[in-house]
């Protein structure tokens, strides 16, 4: 009889510690058990150069969301964004794909735009800016801008 | 003559076939293109002719106004604050704002000198689409602008030009904001009078 019960105690303790565990792995692993929460939106990038699956999405310099999945689609990369369902996104926003000073962590900025359209669940960010390449800017410097006035006559 | 029609046929359907991947310029590309193309002739004959620098402004000035949607372009600069003002100040912004855009560009525009300009895609998405084009320097260099538009009645209307990957509209829009989350919309729109009264110069 009091062996049993002595098992029992023990037997709880360890489904506790297995289960503290598991819930310690599932936070750091940051895995969605049960079906992620927000919704859904897509932005075409010409390029997303260095953006990762999990990036935030920020206005303001507020995470709104996170970078659920980058994909190909027609020579684009499209980029799935995962939004808290509080946000609403006009449908002029603009997304940028930025970065956290010159070599830093990529997010993708959002800058809220003037339409009274907000962006439905699966909808698309139509206005999207792709990151500079540093390599393409070194050289221009080097070789010379474009836009700098030549000689004019 | 009625022998080689098949041979022309053939031809043609090759032609056409031949690059399926790439996308046949639509009427966005054509009507952002007569409106460049206008402007370009301009700017080339006022030089042989030697049109007045204020003339050949007021004409530049009415050909660019057909195409780009300059009262769109100050609604999505100012972005979530256009709402918030009334009628009158949106009205005001829009000049103020095309005026802005005429200091900036207007020299920039008008120092063009034969650089190549040739469009290599467009993408519609039904009322929008988005025309890409690259300009060759004598020097060699490209750059890239792409047109963003919106169809409105049967004119593809221009409301963002993105150059080297930059969107004008964003540029201002985050320059805007910072203005009016740092001070006020009155100090904005303080800020952009004051930069009028500077003297717009007319180069000739």
């Amino acid at each position: 009889m009091n062996h049993t019960r002595t098992d029992i105690i023990v037997g709880i303790f360890v489904l506790a510690g297995a289960i503290c565990l598991g819930y310690l792995a599932i936070r750091l692993g940051k895995v969605e058990l049960f079906g992620a929460t927000g919704y859904v939106v897509y932005a075409d990038f010409a390029s997303v150069a260095g953006l990762k699956v999990g990036d935030p999405a920020e206005i303001a310099g507020v995470r709104i969301g996170k970078v659920e999945s980058l994909g190909l689609v027609d020579d684009r990369a499209r980029v799935t964004l995962r939004l808290d369902p509080t946000v609403n996104l006009q449908d002029d926003v603009i997304a940028s794909v930025r970065a956290r000073g010159l070599i830093g962590d990529k997010f993708v900025l959002i800058t809220p735009g003037a339409s009274d359209n907000i962006i439905p669940p699966g909808g698309r960010i139509r206005e999207t800016e792709s990151p500079q390449d540093i390599t393409d800017l070194i050289g221009k410097f080097v070789g010379g801008d474009l836009t700098s006035k030549k000689d004019e006559q | 003559m009625t022998k080689s029609m098949p041979h022309l046929v053939v031809l043609s359907l090759l032609v056409f076939f031949a690059n399926p991947g790439i996308s046949m310029a639509g009427p966005p590309t054509d009507q952002i293109k007569t409106t460049v193309d206008n402007a370009v002739g301009l700017l080339r004959d006022s030089r042989e002719k030697s049109v007045g620098a204020n003339e050949r402004r007021a004409q530049l000035r009415e050909i660019l106004f057909t195409r780009f949607d300059f009262s769109e372009m100050a609604r999505r600069a100012l972005g979530a604050h256009w709402r918030r003002r009334t009628a009158t100040e949106q009205q005001e912004f829009v000049q103020l704002f095309t005026e802005l855009l005429e200091r900036q560009y207007a020299g920039i525009i008008e120092s063009y000198t034969d650089e190549k300009i040739v469009y290599v895609g467009e993408r519609t998405d039904g009322a929008f689409a988005e025309v890409n084009s690259k300009i060759f320097t004598a020097k060699g260099q490209e750059l890239s602008i792409n047109y963003k538009a919106q169809l409105i009645g049967q004119e593809w209307k221009v409301y963002d030009v993105i150059a080297e990957e930059i969107s004008l509209v964003n540029n201002f829009r985050s320059q805007f904001s910072r203005v009016i989350s740092s001070s006020s919309y009155d100090e904005l729109v303080r800020r952009l009078k004051e930069k009028q009264a500077d003297v717009i110069p007319v180069k000739n």
